[in-house]
């Protein structure tokens, strides 16, 4: 390579290596689009799996609060412990915590990807539109740098 | 092992910016300054932009994920 031909070697080198870019950056959003419906499907399923649990909780604390109502209706008997209902209770409690915290956990991720897409929309134009034309500029560059080096060259 | 896209966006910009600068030893009359601010720093911007959005956000589901595991 001669110096006087660095600068063109040097633009092909700009113009590829924005066209790798272009494409490799492109991966990079589907695979960054695609991981927000992994996740959005995952804490789904974590959700349906928590309201079932927390429907048989209260399904078990309302039985038990059945049996605790016949029990103080059928007065005293010996032997007998008294029917607690403190551990279902609890249970319940917990369930709808675990909900509760998935909801906003969906809550807080739809905001966020709300305000990314903005952001995400914007590159992908740059991606698809603004870079194909820079590198189209660069082409004309060169070209233009190499038809100028050929019509100088046989006087230099 | 599967990489973040965020990282590996980050790793492409620094490849590409590297680039830039071996080209711009080579290439900085009228045109490159011109090039320069008309196409690369929108560029890099636009891209270093998007970059940290997109880590905000794999940090976000990736601690949602954590964070409701069990």
């Amino acid at each position: 390579m001669t110096s006087i031909h660095a600068d063109i070697d040097a633009l092909k080198g700009l113009r590829e290596a924005l066209v790798r870019y272009r494409h490799a950056q492109r991966e990079v959003a589907g695979r960054g689009e695609e991981e927000i419906k992994v996740v959005r499907a995952s804490l789904e399923a974590k959700a349906s799996r928590w309201r079932a649990q927390l429907e048989q909780c209260q399904a078990e604390f309302g039985a038990c609060q059945e049996r605790a109502a016949q029990a103080a209706a059928d007065g005293p008997a010996i032997g007998d412990d008294p029917v607690d209902c403190s551990g279902y209770a609890r249970a319940v409690e917990q369930c709808g915590e675990r909900l509760e915290q998935i909801r906003r956990w969906q809550q807080r991720i739809d905001a966020e990807a709300s305000e990314f897409q903005g952001i995400a929309s914007r590159f992908g134009d740059l991606l698809e539109n603004d870079l194909p034309r820079t590198e189209e500029h660069l082409l004309a560059l060169i070209r233009g740098l190499e038809g100028a080096r050929r019509v100088q060259a046989p006087g230099a | 092992m599967v990489t973040r896209p965020d990282r590996d966006g980050d790793q492409q910009l620094r490849l590409l910016d590297d680039v830039w600068d071996k080209a711009s030893q080579h290439w900085h009359d009228g045109m490159a300054r011109q090039f320069e601010g008309g196409h690369w720093t929108p560029l890099l911007r636009e891209s270093r932009g998007y970059l940290e959005a997109l880590r905000k956000l794999m940090d976000m589901l990736e601690a949602a994920e954590r964070d409701t595991e069990g």
